[in-house]
């Protein structure tokens, strides 16, 4: 809300700068967010006529003009404007003059030619876009008047203003406030008192619930005309525009006061104003001339003939002001705020007035507002108010809220006595009385204790609370385990070249599906997205993941290694799980100047990735993905974490990488993802859950033993590796691969056939190993592998 | 055999002659081999002379013994210092070729996100003053997002206009305060939490807007908790953040779940040296006491016993002022250009 500092020192006997009250106001809640100067405020500035203009002697574009800025002595301009003529008067900043953005008049040369200030435009001068070329000034303006005279700056706040506060949406408030925290003393508006009486043929209420207190004044013999020019300024002044002398009086007293009014034609109204609420699919055209359906849930305000304005919210076009009026009904009342909300919010208004009442305004502040509209529109417009205020329902009555000082120390974590407290709360117009303190009428907040103690703090400053350190234990949570694995992983990812990616949650219904563990049946979408695009939460961390690569290879990456841990959402349970998401493609290492062959990143780069992932003791193991539901992942494997399925690897098909990829880019895009719980349940922060198993470390040296085996290029690894293990050996230890290779000619190796060099380690814990048991125990495993997988020794 | 000791003298002296030339002029580790075989060996130069004491008279021997014998260990010394040089200079040779001023190879390293590093030291800086993490749902019911926290039913926040529903009624989380009440109701007092977290809100994207945004949440509950609790904590957990000559700023402010309430900003060089709004916090409110012992059935929560304080901030606006991006979107645009600055 816009706060004009010189209206507000009508209410506010200060000596404080405008950045000293702006101080003091956010330091009491009321947050200053800026200070908007209008006019101008910038000296050596004056009007100035133009005498003579000729054509620039070396632009085209330029004028040399003689100017008579009322010292006496004319000064020579060059001037680029062509909108003025000799004779007009126009600002001039004269030399030493500092214009907006720090530039500094100075006499000097334009082309050549001297010039010794310059000739503005209101653009030049902060006056506003304005119209192009120099700011003609009006005929009459004196030569020689300084600038500041004629546009007399104005300072504005804009303020923010919580929704607990409507009292600070006046002018009244904020100098009430301003003066309790030091700001200066409140000069208090008096009007003279006016009797006040019931009268239901002219004001009721017949919906308690909607309205406590309604009044109107009437007022004959007024003259509907443009208002005087103090007024105009003053609303100009905050952003609002003048209407007539009626309407921008009661939003005057509003922008004053804080109280909403609305004056009603009088001869426009049939019989008595009624607050009611409105009949089901009533219709009513507003002052902006817009029709409305109205429901059982609006309040309204109806004479006989029906709804003349919606309560709290907007008038009537029919019965509203106008040139011919000349007599009014000024209403002034207090509608509940959860009735104009719930209007406001159906009917798609929201004017000044709503804002108002949906947050509450003062019920005594609704009487004395009406005094202090009649009174000025009295003075403004003419006419004669009846001799009394036409009240139905009734102020509700004082408030007064009890307070335990023990309880203010202890939230406070203060010293503080008794009296100082109610010293404080009086600067708020707080009353302290037997039973706690009197609340004054225009703080609808202030209820609880706590309201009070919130108070005190502000007027004590929390600038004059001495800080207090505590540093208590902390037993680790679940999540904290959770958070400290996770940052582990990070960490150990990072180390080893992955860079960690954050992307949304909200995604595209699209790749969601064809990415999902848990079948695109259970995709969780969101009722009222910002766009297709952020429709659905993510399901799996993949398809963000390669929105990443696809950018990244748009920006010339040439390898990509990218991990996420995030959360992923679906239909059931668990709703939200964390998830560890992996991508890779492009190079392994980046080219260097050894001329090391560079080799795409693949399967079992990921692969190896992700096994390392596991312990030594829970080892992470991998299966063919049974089910074909990942139509983008035909080559997939699923990940298992101490034998329960845990996540998937895989490449992306060709058609799936080729929308991924872009301009030539090739390689496979490896993929994965899994259960950040389930590795971390295997995990025992590096320690082995079972020590005693895996506690000593082997005495006796092991024995390595190569196979070179001949076999169908199509069994794979997996079968050797079963029958080695399957073997049993007491001796045997571990096995790897070492080398495969097959021949496409059919020389080094038959067609159909391959060549698996493996690896295979014996060892025991309590002696060392002779030549000739290691020898027997490989004899017995190669006999099994000629049985069990097909496959020959090689010479 | 006339003159044999003689002569055999005379050949010790040749040989030595023979050999120290022959180590010379020895040019690698090869031919000082050869050399030690040649005079030193079983078969060597020197052996074969030794041979020849045999025929000397027993006055001879020793004389010529000794002859024989310096010979031996000026050879031998001889090759020992040659080997020692010829290995300096092969050593130094082996080094000497290689251009040091490449540069290093390998794996490019890899790195941590920006929110990810700043999410961690909050949480380290919050763990030094005893704090635990928590945890909660970014999916929420109504009641835990909005009711629990006091926040009426007709409260713009509310509006489908600012919060994303799904179909059943449920929402995505507009604040990280949900976590504050699902640990309430699931633990007694006394609460020492922090909670990260994600938030939404129906915010047009921008360069300065993402509808999805990171925070941090924290609470404390217990007997005679205070506002000088609250001021101590903000300010310590800001210090620790930024470094001394950090200017900490407590606002009045208004919100639903807690009175009083308090917007922080902060003031720091680190920050380009301008007030920033970066917090919000204040003391819980008593309704939200209230509606958390009705949840849970009993009154440990009674607002008579206990107090607490609660606060959160925003981390995106904070991230993108430390990393210097001037679009908050880049915090999730995952361009590795950005990323990679960022090493653990």
């Amino acid at each position: 809300m816009k706060i004009s500092l010189t209206w507000l020192r009508e209410y506010l006997r200060t000596d404080k700068s405008a950045a000293e009250i702006a101080r003091i106001l956010t330091d009491a809640g009321l947050e200053v967010g800026a200070i908007e100067s209008t006019g101008v405020a910038i000296p050596k500035v004056v009007a100035a006529q133009v005498l003579e203009s000729v054509q620039h002697p070396n632009a085209d574009r330029l004028s040399v003009c003689k100017v008579d800025d009322g010292s006496g002595t004319p000064r020579q301009i060059v001037c680029g404007a062509k909108n003025y003529k000799v004779g007009d008067k126009v600002p001039l900043a004269q030399p030493g003059a500092v214009m907006p953005g720090d530039f500094k008049i100075k006499v000097g040369k334009l082309r050549g030619v001297e010039s010794e200030g310059m000739m503005c435009s209101s653009k030049e001068l902060g006056l506003g876009e304005g119209a192009d070329g120099l700011l003609i000034l009006p005929v009459g303006t004196v030569t020689g008047t300084p600038l500041i005279e004629l546009f007399p700056s104005e300072e504005v706040f804009e303020i923010e203003i919580t929704p607990n506060r409507p009292d600070w949406l006046g002018h009244l408030g904020v100098a009430r406030e301003a003066a309790a925290f030091g700001c200066g003393e409140l000069i208090g508006i008096t009007s003279p008192p006016v009797a006040t009486k019931e009268n239901p043929a002219v004001a009721s209420i017949s919906t308690p619930d909607a309205s406590s207190l309604y009044s109107i004044r009437r007022i004959d013999g007024v003259k509907v005309a443009p208002s005087p020019e103090w007024l105009r300024k003053r609303l100009e002044s905050v952003g609002l525009r003048s209407i007539n002398n009626i309407v921008d009086v009661t939003n005057f007293v509003m922008y004053e006061m804080g109280q909403p009014l609305h004056a009603f034609d009088a001869s426009k109204i049939d019989g008595a104003l009624t607050v009611r609420f409105a009949k089901d699919g009533e219709a009513f055209t507003a002052l902006d001339g817009k029709e409305y359906k109205l429901s059982a849930k609006d309040a309204v305000i109806a004479d006989t003939k029906g709804v003349q304005a919606v309560a709290g919210i907007t008038g009537g076009i029919a019965s509203g002001v106008s040139e011919s009026t000349t007599s009014l009904l000024l209403e002034s009342a207090v509608f509940e705020p959860t009735v104009i909300r719930r209007s406001g919010r159906a009917l798609g208004i929201s004017t000044d007035s709503s804002y108002r009442f949906e947050r509450g305004v003062d019920a005594q502040g609704a009487l004395a507002s009406s005094v202090r509209a009649t009174e000025l529109i009295v003075e403004i417009a003419g006419g004669t108010p009846a001799p009394e205020l036409i009240v139905a329902g009734s102020p509700s009555p004082s408030r007064i809220v009890s307070l335990r000082s023990d309880r203010v120390r202890s939230l406070l974590g203060i010293t503080i006595d008794d009296t100082a407290i109610a010293t404080l709360l009086a600067k708020l117009g707080l009353k302290k009385v037997e039973v706690g303190f009197e609340i004054p009428t225009w703080r609808n907040d202030l209820t609880r204790e706590v309201d009070l103690i919130e108070e005190i703090a502000r007027l004590h400053g929390i600038g004059n609370i001495t800080p207090r350190f505590q540093c208590i234990p902390a037993h680790s949570s679940e999540a904290d385990k959770a958070y400290d694995f996770a940052r582990s992983l990070r960490r150990r990812l990072s180390g080893g070249g992955f860079h960690e990616a954050r992307s949304g949650t909200l995604t595209g219904s699209r790749d969601q599906a064809a990415y999902a563990l848990s079948g695109s049946a259970s995709v969780v979408t969101v009722r009222n997205p910002m766009g297709e695009e952020h429709s659905t939460l993510r399901a799996s961390l993949i398809p963000g993941l390669l929105e990443a690569v696809s950018r990244n290879l748009r920006h010339g990456a040439d390898a990509i290694r990218l991990f996420e841990i995030g959360r992923v959402y679906q239909n059931k349970h668990p709703v939200e799980s964390t998830r560890l998401g992996i991508v890779m493609t492009g190079g392994t290492s980046p080219a260097n100047w050894r001329g090391e062959a560079e080799r795409s990143l693949d399967l079992f780069d990921l692969k190896g990735i992700i096994a390392r992932l596991g312990s030594r003791i829970e080892p992470i193991t991998f299966r063919a993905l049974t089910q074909p539901s990942l139509p983008h992942l035909p080559l997939a494997l699923e990940i298992l974490i101490a034998g329960k399925p845990a996540g998937i690897l895989g490449v992306l098909s060709p058609a799936a990488a080729r929308e991924v990829m872009v301009g030539g880019h090739q390689g496979q895009i490896a993929v994965a993802e899994l259960d950040l719980a389930a590795l971390q349940a295997t995990s025992g922060n590096g320690f082995s859950k079972n020590p005693k198993k895996h506690g000593s470390l082997p005495k006796f040296p092991a024995i390595r033993r190569d196979l070179a085996l001949l076999m169908d290029a199509a069994t794979p690894y997996a079968v050797v590796e079963e029958t080695v293990l399957g073997a049993k050996e007491e001796l045997f230890s571990s096995v790897t691969p070492f080398d495969i290779f097959s021949d496409p000619e059919g020389v080094k190796v038959p067609l159909g056939k391959k060549s698996l060099g493996i690896a295979l380690t014996f060892q025991h814990s309590e002696r060392t190993l002779t030549t000739e048991e290691v020898t027997e125990a490989l004899g017995r495993i190669v006999t099994k592998l000629r049985e069990s997988a097909g496959a020959e020794i090689r010479g | 055999m006339e003159n044999q000791p003689a002569q055999l003298g005379v050949r010790i002296e040749s040989l030595r002659i023979e050999a120290l030339s022959a180590i010379a002029e020895a040019s690698d580790s090869g031919g000082l081999k050869e050399s030690r075989v040649r005079f030193l060996g079983k078969t060597g130069s020197v052996s074969l002379l030794s041979e020849g004491m045999r025929t000397l008279s027993k006055e001879e021997r020793p004389v010529m013994g000794k002859l024989l014998n310096d010979l031996r260990e000026a050879v031998t010394a001889a090759l020992d210092a040659k080997e020692s040089t010829l290995t300096a200079e092969a050593d130094a040779a082996a080094l000497a070729t290689i251009d040091t001023s490449l540069p290093g190879t390998g794996a490019e390293a890899g790195s941590l996100h920006p929110l990810s590093l700043l999410v961690d030291r909050a949480v380290q800086i919050f763990r030094r003053l005893g704090f635990a993490i928590a945890d909660g749902p970014d999916i929420e019911t109504e009641w835990h997002c909005f009711d629990a926290l006091n926040t009426p039913a007709d409260h713009p926040a509310r509006n489908e206009q600012d919060t994303f529903y799904l179909p059943d009624g449920r929402l995505l989380r507009t604040h990280t305060s949900s976590i504050q009440v699902r640990t309430m109701v699931a633990n007694p007092p006394p609460i020492r939490i922090i909670a990260p977290g994600s938030a939404y809100r129906r915010d047009e994207v921008d360069a300065t807007h993402l509808a999805q945004f990171t925070q941090m949440e924290g609470l404390y509950v217990a007997p005679g908790v205070s506002l000088a609790d609250l001021k101590g904590t903000i300010e310590f957990f800001f210090l620790e953040l930024f470094g001394p000559g950090t200017e900490i700023r407590f606002r009045p402010h208004f919100f639903p779940f807690t009175e009083p309430s308090y917007e922080i900003d902060l003031r720091t060089e680190a920050l380009d040296g301008k007030w920033m709004e970066l917090a919000g916090c204040g003391m819980v409110d008593p309704a939200v006491f209230e509606e958390v012992n009705a949840k849970r059935g009993d009154s440990v929560y009674d607002p008579e016993k206990v107090s607490g304080f609660a606060f959160g901030f925003g981390l995106d606006r904070l991230a993108m002022n430390l990393t210097g991006v001037s679009d908050i979107r880049m915090l999730t645009e995952n361009d590795l250009r950005f990323l990679s600055r960022f090493t653990a």
